[in-house]
């Protein structure tokens, strides 16, 4: 075996942009996992996490998150636990809680995750994003998966003016570009 | 001459002067001018030359339904022709040059059409140029094409960007005149979210070119507080230069904003944005427009409508004409005489058509100086405001087809039939013709819309003023007119033309529109529909709603294609897909072909290697006589986990996967439902509910989808999840006799020998020293030969520990041209040969296909043309004379056989040169094709030129046994 340690390489190369009246930053420091509700075993997964991270299922629209743990819905029967792997907490920790309950995938690389922040970033997405951002419709913690350019996405409201978009890592480049023209092109 | 037809008053700001040029002459504007009211401030009367007859013409309204004065705008690539002068807002620099004139707008050489205008009429190169046949493409239409059209791109490319967008509301309102500023104002203290819209660059409609008064002020003074106080709403986005061009389903509306339109250049912005309106109601606003009357010589310049005279005085501060008549048929017509009177302008006569009184004929070559009237008088004038009545403007309530319904009371079309699904029509829009009506109604269905979506918030009171003395009689065309007299003034119908093409049979609308091209480029019949359908009616004895009316189409005004397309141009036409190791091929010499969004490295050409062949070569070959690496990341991953899993893959596959061991992978095959052979690939057991399975590249959406949909809707009842892996995981193809050498060094304390990781095991693992990864002993080269994924992540670094691991063992890196011509040498299958008419027995998979169990595809495997005794099957082909390159696509026929359909014996699917044989090798399908070994057949390619023998062999054209794979 040869000793030759891989270094993980973020999938926008640590992108950080700032526009006139936004932010973009690639999150690097976000793992993701996919959990996958058995037949009949939503009750179970429910308390699971509850017990462990004190995490209620999300439902069909809105993200939840108790302390370092934020559950993403995905489909019916199938949602995203995204956190920041630290001393207690990893992929492989993760996924070993829940090997009992659920169905899980690691899926930490399959993304690419922008942080989109500032008085700007709707008038952004208005460019991109067919969904309807309007506070009342899209409030803080919504979730949703759409398209924006072509890309599927999944779009996460955070605060206010602080979004996580979300979208596939081999086109990464793709989605920078459609975000970070939105931003420069609607700059005040 | 500075503006010398300017006057006091107005709505622009006199404080600033503006510079522009119009055919290379310098004049001068002010801010709030549209190029159009600058020209007329300027005495320009002649603009430009019309279509078919070369006819001067100068500025005949004050709005969008602008027929007359097209110009160019701009210079260099960002020419735009066809701009109508009225809708152009004035800014520092603005350059318009005149169109469609050959030498210059006051002596165009083409102008001798009008001289041969009786040869012209509708229908004239239908009937002109039908013989000889072989002159129409080589002479008569570059001739015609040379002659016709009106402006001229610059045939650079648009300088410009363009963007889309995406708006929500609960109502936008189509148009801020009186009804849409009335409606707004309620919908907006309602609480509603409102979007209001305008194509002009100044909210307020009417108001702003008329003299009422609202609430107690000046109506252009009332439309500013309005808008002052909904710009302060955070429910109510206003866009003004913003055209709501189109009604589309689910109260989508089709919105086109112009960003930078208005200012010298578009900087880094785009300069215009395609909004998609999402809406649960819409208000029509959009008021209405004055048509003319249709009289001798009608058409000169200085003849224009009356509404837009006094918009051009009341709005603009300007006058149109020094000495002009009205002629009229209706009372608002009237106003136009007190509004000028109003301002100093002498009226020299006042034509009222109710009372008898006509014009016959106009003179004047470039601008009009004489107005004939009926009875032998006349009237000098340099300016005729006409009003013939206004036509509401029904447009986006016919996009559903929603067909219009006249009303006699107003001599109009209003909104129809089904209206688009939520929306409301308001105002002028709906046929209500005065102010203080207009107001009421606007307000009235903006509180109906705003408690039909439960909003009760405080609506205030409508808005108060007079309704004006509206009366209209129907009176279109002056028949005792022994002149020309025109109702399209873009296309330059006239009502001979209309008349005539009647005569000649075409008696439905829709045909009369298309004979004579009535209402065609960018007026689309805002200002000539009605005059036609009142000529036509005429020339059939029938009523205007009996000859009908023709509905209309998106767009309302015109889009320029580059908006359309927003950002999708270039390299930027659509997303790209990079492989994770994208970067490091890129540093070494790859060059990259298209496979879906993907790039992928088709070879890695070295220094010394002339051409693509040279690269391909030596890659089959390092690869089969040591090891080669090539990125198979793009194939599909599919994560397929639950109790079910084993049962649910066993139901997609038409082969057996019921009893696939844990760490091991099996090659399946995937049928569409009526037996045919969809996709291919490998799916691997990691454990007792949990696959992997793998698709061909150009197929991984398309399965996902299918595998979903059995899912939840075909096996419900099934405990199986999925979700894709594609991009988590960088994946290699690693093959060549050296390859479990090569992967022996990469992957931590794994045995690898054939005895403990054989052909088709699979297994997790960790390689240099820790990283996460999966192993699996599959093969599509033939070789022996492995593939390992790794977390995304690490697909740089891993392709690069990679190399420097493989360096001693000589790796080389191979792209999908090599890994082409090795599964050709091998004999699998991919896209050329599983061409959507492909059945397993056809590819020699016959045997492989289960009949012990039920799976997508199973119920029609044995229709008659899959059993067919001569049916066709894959086969390998060698040329006779080595020396000969195959070609994909050749036909196989028996020697001595005619080159026809029924002596068709087959095709060539795929070919490729084998460095390893030293000559091109094929496959292909033939007729009995496994009984046919060894026989010669003619590969025939008419396309190509290419007419070779060949001999059949086996598609395996390399180990055929499998013994290198197995190793």
């Amino acid at each position: 075996m040869a000793d030759i340690p891989l270094t993980a390489a973020p999938a926008l190369g640590d992108v950080n942009l700032t526009f006139a009246s936004c932010v973009l930053t690639e999150r690097t420091d976000i793992a993701l996992i996919s959990v996958a509700t058995p037949h009949a075993g939503y009750e179970a997964l429910a308390a699971k996490i509850k017990d462990v991270w004190g995490l209620s299922m999300p439902g069909a629209s809105a993200s939840l998150n108790a302390g370092a743990m934020r559950a993403i819905p995905l489909a019916a029967d199938q949602m995203m636990l995204a956190f920041t792997p630290d001393g207690g907490l990893s992929e492989t920790s993760v996924q070993a809680e829940l090997t009992d309950v659920a169905y899980t995938t690691m899926q930490t690389d399959a993304w690419a995750i922008i942080e989109l922040s500032g008085a700007g970033a709707t008038a952004a997405l208005e460019r991109i994003c067919p969904l309807d951002l309007d506070p009342q419709t899209f409030p803080n913690g919504a979730a949703a998966r759409t398209m924006m350019e072509h890309l599927g996405a999944l779009i996460i409201r955070l605060e206010a003016d602080r979004f996580l978009l979300m979208s596939a890592r081999s086109s990464a480049q793709s989605f920078l570009h459609a975000v970070e023209t939105s931003c420069r092109w609607t700059a005040p | 001459m500075s503006q010398s037809n300017r006057i006091d008053g107005g709505q622009i700001d006199r404080s600033r002067t503006l510079k522009f040029q119009f055919n290379e002459r310098w004049l001068t504007a002010h801010p709030g001018d549209t190029l159009a009211s600058a020209l007329l401030a300027n005495a320009v009367r002649l603009v430009g030359r019309s279509f078919k007859y070369h006819r001067p013409r100068g500025i005949f309204s004050a709005g969008s339904e602008e027929p007359s004065a097209l110009v160019q705008l701009r210079k260099g690539a960002a020419l735009e022709p066809n701009t109508r002068a009225t809708t152009i807002e004035m800014f520092e620099g603005l350059s318009a040059t005149s169109q469609n004139h050959r030498g210059s707008l006051e002596h165009d050489i083409l102008a001798v059409n009008d001289l041969l205008s009786p040869f012209l009429s509708a229908g004239f190169y239908y009937k002109t140029f039908m013989w000889p046949k072989a002159f129409w493409e080589k002479l008569y239409e570059p001739i015609i094409r040379s002659a016709a059209g009106l402006g001229k791109l610059s045939g650079m490319e648009d300088p410009d960007t363009y963007d889309h967008g995406y708006l929500h509301c609960d109502v936008v309102i189509i148009g801020a005149g009186p009804a849409g500023l009335a409606a707004a104002l309620a919908a907006g203290r309602a609480g509603l979210r409102v979007i209001l819209a305008d194509e002009d660059f100044r909210m307020g409609g009417r108001l702003n070119a008329e003299t009422y008064a609202v609430d107690g002020m000046d109506g252009a003074d009332w439309a500013l507080g309005v808008i002052a106080e909904l710009a302060i709403m955070n429910n109510v986005r206003l866009m003004k230069r913003t055209t709501i061009y189109g009604a589309y389903d689910h109260g989508i509306f089709g919105a086109l904003e112009r960003m930078t339109d208005h200012l010298p250049d578009s900087g880094d912005k785009p300069r215009q944005v395609l909004w998609r309106i999402y809406s649960k109601r819409a208000i029509l606003a959009a008021g209405a427009t004055e048509r003319s009357m249709a009289f001798g010589n009608n058409d000169r310049p200085g003849i224009m409508l009356a509404g837009s005279v006094r918009t051009y005085v009341n709005r603009f501060g300007v006058a149109p004409g020094r000495k002009i008549a009205v002629f009229t048929n209706n009372d608002d017509g009237l106003k136009t005489a007190e509004d000028l009177r109003a301002k100093g302008i002498d009226v020299t006569r006042i034509i009222d058509a109710r009372e008898g009184d006509v014009v016959v004929n106009t003179n004047g070559r470039k601008g009009l100086n004489t107005i004939f009237l009926n009875r032998g008088r006349h009237v000098e004038a340099d300016c005729l405001a006409v009003s013939g009545g206004w036509s509401p403007n029904v447009h986006l309530s016919s996009h559903h087809r929603g067909r219009p319904e006249w009303r006699d009371d107003i001599a109009a079309f209003v909104p129809g039939g089904e209206l688009p699904p939520g929306m409301v029509v308001a105002g002028a829009a709906a046929g209500t013709m005065t102010l203080a009506a207009t107001l009421a109604e606007g307000h009235e269905v903006a509180t109906r819309v705003a408690t039909d979506l439960g909003k009760s918030g405080s609506l205030a009171t409508a808005p108060r003023a007079s309704d004006e003395i509206f009366a209209t009689a129907p009176i279109w065309h002056v028949k005792e007119s022994k002149h020309r007299a025109w109702v399209d003034l873009q296309n330059d119908v006239t009502t001979k033309d209309i008349t005539q093409s009647y005569r000649e049979g075409f008696r439905s609308v829709e045909h009369l529109k298309r004979y004579t091209t009535l209402g065609m480029a960018t007026e689309q019949g805002k200002t000539s529909n009605m005059l036609g359908l009142a000529v036509m009616a005429d020339a059939s004895g029938k009523t205007i709603p009996e000859t009908g009316t023709t509905i209309f189409r998106p767009p309302y005004s015109p889009v320029a294609i580059g908006a359309f397309a927003g950002r999708a141009r270039g390299k930027n036409f659509r997303p790209t897909r990079r492989t994770p190791s994208h970067n490091w091929a890129n540093e070494n010499g790859a060059s990259f072909v298209e496979a879906g969004m993907w790039k992928r490295a088709e070879w890695y050409a070295r220094p010394g290697e002339k051409s693509w062949r040279d690269s391909v070569d030596r890659e089959v070959k390092a690869t089969r006589n040591g090891v080669g690496i090539c990125d198979v990341t793009t194939l599909g991953k599919i994560d397929i986990q639950g109790h079910d899993a084993a049962e649910f893959i066993n139901k997609i596959y038409a082969n057996a996967f019921l009893k696939l061991p844990t760490g091991k992978v099996r090659y399946g095959l995937m049928l569409r439902e009526d037996g045919t052979v969809y996709d291919d690939g490998t799916t691997a057991r990691l454990s007792e509910t949990h696959f992997v399975m793998t698709t061909t590249t150009a197929n991984a959406v398309l399965v996902l989808r299918n595998l979903e949909f059995a899912r939840q809707c075909l096996w419900p009842d099934l405990d199986v999840h999925l979700i894709s892996t594609t991009d988590a995981w960088a994946q290699f193809s690693v093959a060549g006799p050296k390859s479990r050498a090569l992967m022996q060094k990469v992957v931590d304390d794994l045995d690898l020998s054939n005895e403990a990781f054989p052909f088709m095991a699979c297994t997790t693992c960790t390689v240099f020293g820790g990283t996460p990864a999966r192993l699996f002993r599959i093969s599509f080269s033939g070789e022996l030969a492995y593939e390992i994924a790794v977390p995304a992540r690490y697909g740089d670094a891993m392709i690069r520990a990679m190399m420097a691991a493989g360096e001693e063992l000589d790796l080389t890196p191979y792209g999908t041209e090599a890994l082409g011509v090795m599964r050709i040498e091998k004999g699998h299958v991919a896209g050329n040969e599983l061409n959507g008419q492909t059945d397993a027995r056809m590819i020699g998979l016959g045997n492989m296909v289960s009949r012990k169990k039920d799976f997508i595809g199973a119920a029609l495997l044995d229709r008659p043309e899959q059993v067919r005794e001569d049916g066709l099957q894959l086969v390998g082909l060698r040329p006779i004379d080595q020396d000969v390159i195959l070609t994909a696509g050749a036909h196989f026929f028996v020697e001595g056989d005619p080159e026809d359909m029924a002596h068709d014996q087959g095709w060539m699917t795929s070919v490729a040169y084998s460095p390893e044989l030293g000559h091109s090798i094929g496959l292909g399908f033939l007729k009995r094709g496994r009984d046919r070994h060894g026989e010669r057949l003619r590969a025939f390619s008419p396309i190509r030129g290419q007419d070779v023998m060949v001999e059949v062999c086996s598609p395996h054209h390399i180990d055929p046994e499998g013994d290198r794979q197995r190793g």
